[in-house]
C-alpha cells in the first residue's frame, strides 16, 4: 500500500469527481435531459439548505458504519463484504428487543448491544471458517449474506410481524428511538453514533498495538507473520469488529429513521445499505475519517437524486445511472489498489475454495 | 329625492352583490399551480399493478385537465418519507398522490407538517383533514367473481371453488366475505336456471404470507386435488404460484386452456397464462381513484377523509376486454410478454370466455346491477368475529 500524502489523495478525489460528473452530464445530454438544471437540483437537494444537509447526513448515518466494516477488513488485508447480512440481523435484533417491555433506558441499551452482538455473531463463522479451513471470506460472506436474508424474511414474517399491519414488523417503541436531531427531516441523533464509531475505529487502527498489527498484516502478511503477529487472532479481531459496526448500522437505521421505525417485509428500507457501504469505503480510501466525508457525499448524492426527479424530471433510472457513474469514478483510485491487492491473494477465489476442499492446507 | 333614493338603493344592491360574490365560499378558489405529484413505492413503474394503474389514471387526468404530472419513484422504503416531504416542501403541487399502503406513515407525517397541502393515498387510511384516503369495496368485487366461480364450477362439473389468501388481516376479510356471499348467490342463480342447486363448496387457505410463492402453489395443488374448479388469488404475488399449479394441472390433462381457472386480483391478470387460464380478475381501479381525486382538486370539490369506492363508481370491477388491452400494454412495457403475443392472448381470452355460457355472464351482470342499485347489500367483515359470523351464514361446506 502506498503512503501518498493527504493533499495528493484530495487532488485525486477532486479530479475523479470532476470526471464523474462530466461523464454523468454527457450521459444525461445523450438521453435528452438538461444536466445543468439536474445538477443544480442535485446540489441544492444535497447541501443547498439545512434541510438538504440533514437528509444527506441522515443517509450517511448507516453508510459510515457499514463502510467501516469493509475498511477494517481491507486494512487487515481481507475482503469483508458481509456487512449486508450482518446489518439485517443487527436491525432485527434491535426490533426483537421491542417485543419485551423493559424500561426505556434499558430497552435502548439492550437494542444497541443485541444489534452489535448479532452483527458480530454473524461475522464469527467467517473468521472461524477462514482460520480453520482456509475458506475465503468473499465466499463465506456472500453465502452468509443470503442465509441472513432468508432468515430475516422468516423472522419478519413469523416472529416480529406487526399483528395489525402484516407488511411490517412491530415498530421500535417511541421511547427507544433515536430522537430527531432536526425536526421535519430524517436526521436523528444516530449520526453521532456513526461519527463516534468512526473516530473509535480510527483510534483503534492507528493508536493501538492490535490496530498496528492489523495494518501490518494488510501491508505485508508474510512480514507480519514473520514478525510474530498471530494471523488468526488478527482475522478474528477484524471480523468481529467489522460485525460490531455492521450490526450497529442496522440498529441505528431502524431506531433512528422516521417514520415507521420498523422493517417492512422484503426489507426494502435496509436492503443495500451494506453493499453501498463498500462503495463508500472505496471513496473514503478505507480511512475512517475519509469514510465520514465519503458517506456524507454519497448520502448527498442520494438526497439530491430525489430532487433531480422532482424538480428537473430526470427519471429515477437515469438518476441512478448518474449516481453510479460518479461513484465509480470516485472509487477508481482505490479500485486500482484493490485489484492489485486481489492479485496478491491469487484471485479467482474459487481456486482457493477448491484448495481448502482438497485439504491441502491453508496458505 | 326619489331619484336619490333609487340611486342609493341601486348602489346598495350592487355593493351587496359584490360583497356577496366575494364572500361566497368556493367562488374565490385559489388558482391552481398546475402540477400533480405521483409518489410510488419501491415496486416502481412496471409493477403491472397499483403503480402502473396509478400512473395511467393520473396521467390521463393530467392530460384532461391541463396539469403536469411528476412521478417520483423510490429506491428504498427509506425514501418514502423524504419523497413525499420534498414534494410538499416544493409547494408546487395541487395534489400529491401516494400509491399504496406502504406510504401510509410517510403521508401521515408530512400531512401534519404541511396542513395546506392536499394529499391522496390509495388503499390506506390517513386520518387528517388534508388527506383524501381512497379504499375499495373489495367485498363487492369479490361477490361478482364468487358468483361467476360458483356457476362456472357447476357448469364444468367441479364440486368446489377455492381461495388462496395471504395473511389473516382485516383487509382480506373483505375479500373472503364478499366471495362467500357471491358463491352462495351463484349457487342460487344456477338453481334458478337449471332447477338444482349445485351447492358448490368453498376451499380456502390463509397461507400466512404475501411473498412465499411456493405456498400459493402448494395450497392451490391441494385444492385442485379436491377438485376445485376455480381458484381466487387473494395474496398478490402468490398468484404466480397459484397459476403454476393450475397450468401444471391443465397440461397434465394434455390441454392448454382451463378449467381449472385462476381468478386474478387487484390488477387485470387475465393475460397471464396465455390468456386462457385466468378466467377473470377482481380489479381495484386505482386508475379511476387517481383520476377522481385529481378531478376533485381541479373542480374545487376535494375533501379530506375516507372515500370508499365500490362497483357504483367503478372503484372495483370484474375484468373485461378494455382492461385486458391496457394491462397487456403494461405487460409489454415490463417485458413480460411481447407485442407478438398480443393477438394470441386476445383470441385465447375471447375463446375462453365464449366457452362459458352467456347466461352465466348475464347472471353476473345482473348481480352487479343489483348491487349498484342497492337492491343487494354484500356482507363485509372487519374483524375476526364479523368474519366468523359471515362464515356461519355462508358455510359452503360439502
Amino acid at each position: 500500500m502506498r503512503f501518498s500524502g493527504r493533499t495528493d489523495e484530495l487532488k485525486k478525489t477532486v479530479i475523479a469527481a470532476v470526471f464523474g460528473f462530466a461523464v454523468g452530464a454527457l450521459t444525461m445530454m445523450v438521453y435528452g435531459y438538461d444536466p445543468i438544471s439536474a445538477y443544480i437540483a442535485l446540489f441544492n437537494g444535497a447541501f443547498g439548505d439545512p434541510y438538504g444537509l440533514s437528509e444527506s447526513l441522515a443517509n450517511a448515518t448507516p453508510f459510515i458504519l457499514t463502510a467501516l466494516t469493509f475498511a477494517i477488513g481491507f486494512r487487515g488485508g481481507m475482503f469483508n463484504i458481509g456487512a449486508e447480512g450482518q446489518l439485517y440481523l443487527g436491525a432485527l435484533a434491535a426490533v426483537t428487543v421491542s417485543l419485551f417491555r423493559f424500561p426505556s433506558g434499558i430497552s435502548f441499551a439492550l437494542s444497541i448491544i443485541f444489534a452489535v452482538l448479532a452483527g458480530a455473531a454473524w461475522s464469527l463463522p467467517v473468521a472461524v471458517l477462514k482460520a480453520a479451513r482456509g475458506v475465503h471470506e468473499v465466499i463465506s460472506t456472500i453465502m452468509l449474506n443470503w442465509i441472513s436474508r432468508f432468515l430475516s424474511f422468516y423472522l419478519i414474517a413469523k416472529i416480529l410481524v406487526d399483528p395489525l399491519r402484516a407488511e411490517k414488523t412491530i415498530s421500535i417503541a417511541e421511547s427507544v428511538r433515536f430522537p430527531l436531531l432536526v425536526s421535519g427531516t430524517s436526521l436523528s441523533y444516530g449520526i453521532f453514533v456513526s461519527l463516534f464509531a468512526a473516530i473509535i475505529i480510527y483510534l483503534f487502527l492507528w493508536r493501538t498495538v492490535s490496530g498496528f498489527d492489523i495494518r501490518a498484516m494488510g501491508f505485508n502478511p508474510v512480514a507480519a507473520t514473520y514478525a510474530g503477529i498471530d494471523k488468526w487472532k488478527i482475522t478474528l479481531i477484524v471480523f468481529i469488529t467489522g460485525g460490531f459496526t455492521a450490526g450497529l448500522a442496522g440498529a441505528v437505521h431502524v431506531m433512528g429513521r422516521p417514520p415507521t421505525y420498523a422493517i417492512y417485509s422484503g426489507m426494502p428500507s435496509i436492503q443495500g445499505l451494506g453493499f453501498e457501504g463498500l462503495a463508500v469505503a472505496m471513496i473514503g480510501r478505507n480511512h475512517p475519517i475519509g469514510i465520514i466525508f465519503a458517506a456524507i457525499f454519497f448520502g448527498g448524492l442520494l438526497a439530491g437524486g430525489r430532487m433531480m426527479q422532482l424538480s428537473s424530471q430526470v427519471p429515477l433510472e437515469m438518476v441512478r445511472v448518474v449516481e453510479g457513474i460518479v461513484v465509480l469514478f470516485l472509487a477508481i483510485p482505490e479500485l486500482i489498489q484493490v485489484f492489485s491487492f486481489l492479485r496478491e491473494i491469487r484471485i479467482p477465489f474459487i481456486f482457493q475454495f477448491k484448495r481448502s476442499q482438497n485439504k491441502h492446507g491453508r496458505r | 329625492m326619489k331619484q336619490i333614493a333609487s340611486v342609493m338603493v341601486a348602489i346598495f344592491t350592487v355593493a351587496l352583490l359584490v360583497v356577496g360574490l366575494v364572500m361566497t365560499p368556493g367562488t374565490a378558489q385559489a388558482a391552481l399551480k398546475g402540477k400533480v405529484a405521483l409518489v410510488v413505492d419501491v415496486g416502481g413503474r412496471g409493477d403491472l399493478s397499483f403503480n402502473d394503474m396509478g400512473y395511467k389514471g393520473t396521467d390521463k387526468a393530467a392530460a384532461d385537465f391541463g396539469l403536469k404530472m411528476v412521478d417520483i419513484q423510490s429506491v428504498s422504503a427509506a425514501d418514502y418519507l423524504p419523497n413525499v416531504r420534498n414534494a410538499a416542501r416544493s409547494q408546487s403541487f395541487d395534489l400529491i398522490i401516494a400509491v399504496g399502503f406502504l406510504l401510509t406513515d410517510a403521508v401521515a407525517t408530512v400531512a401534519k407538517e404541511y396542513p395546506d397541502q392536499k394529499f391522496m393515498i390509495i388503499d390506506s387510511v390517513v386520518d387528517a383533514p388534508n388527506v383524501m384516503s381512497i379504499v375499495f369495496k373489495e367485498n363487492e368485487g369479490s361477490a361478482l367473481v364468487g358468483a361467476l366461480a360458483a356457476m362456472v364450477a357447476a357448469h364444468y362439473g367441479y364440486p368446489y371453488v377455492g381461495a388462496v389468501l395471504g395473511i389473516e388481516i382485516p383487509v382480506l376479510f373483505h375479500f373472503e366475505a364478499g366471495y362467500r356471499f357471491g358463491i352462495d348467490w351463484g349457487n342460487k342463480a344456477y338453481a334458478r336456471k337449471k332447477g338444482t342447486n349445485p351447492s358448490t363448496g368453498l376451499l380456502y387457505t390463509y397461507t400466512g404470507t404475501f411473498s412465499d410463492i411456493a405456498k400459493g402453489k402448494a395450497a392451490t395443488q391441494a385444492m385442485l386435488a379436491q377438485r376445485a374448479g376455480l381458484i381466487y388469488n387473494v395474496a398478490g404475488p402468490l398468484g404466480i404460484g397459484d397459476l403454476q399449479a393450475i397450468t401444471e394441472a391443465i397440461k397434465a390433462k394434455g390441454k392448454e386452456a382451463g378449467p381449472p381457472f385462476m381468478i386474478g386480483v387487484d390488477a387485470n391478470q387475465d393475460w397471464m397464462g396465455d390468456g386462457h387460464r385466468v378466467l377473470a380478475s377482481m380489479l381495484k381501479r386505482v386508475d379511476n381513484a387517481c383520476y377522481n381525486a385529481t378531478e376533485a382538486v381541479v373542480k374545487g370539490t376535494f375533501k379530506g377523509g375516507l372515500t370508499v369506492m365500490g362497483l357504483d363508481v367503478k372503484g372495483v370491477a370484474m375484468s373485461n376486454y378494455p382492461e385486458l388491452l391496457t394491462f397487456m400494454e403494461f405487460g409489454i412495457g415490463a417485458g413480460k410478454i411481447t407485442k407478438q403475443d398480443k393477438a394470441n392472448i386476445v383470441s385465447n381470452w375471447k375463446n375462453m370466455r365464449e366457452q362459458v355460457p352467456s347466461w352465466i355472464w348475464n347472471a353476473v351482470a345482473d348481480l352487479e346491477k343489483q348491487i349498484i342499485s342497492k337492491k343487494i347489500s354484500v356482507p363485509n367483515a372487519n374483524t375476526l368475529e364479523e368474519m366468523k359470523a359471515v362464515r356461519t351464514k355462508y358455510p359452503l361446506t360439502k
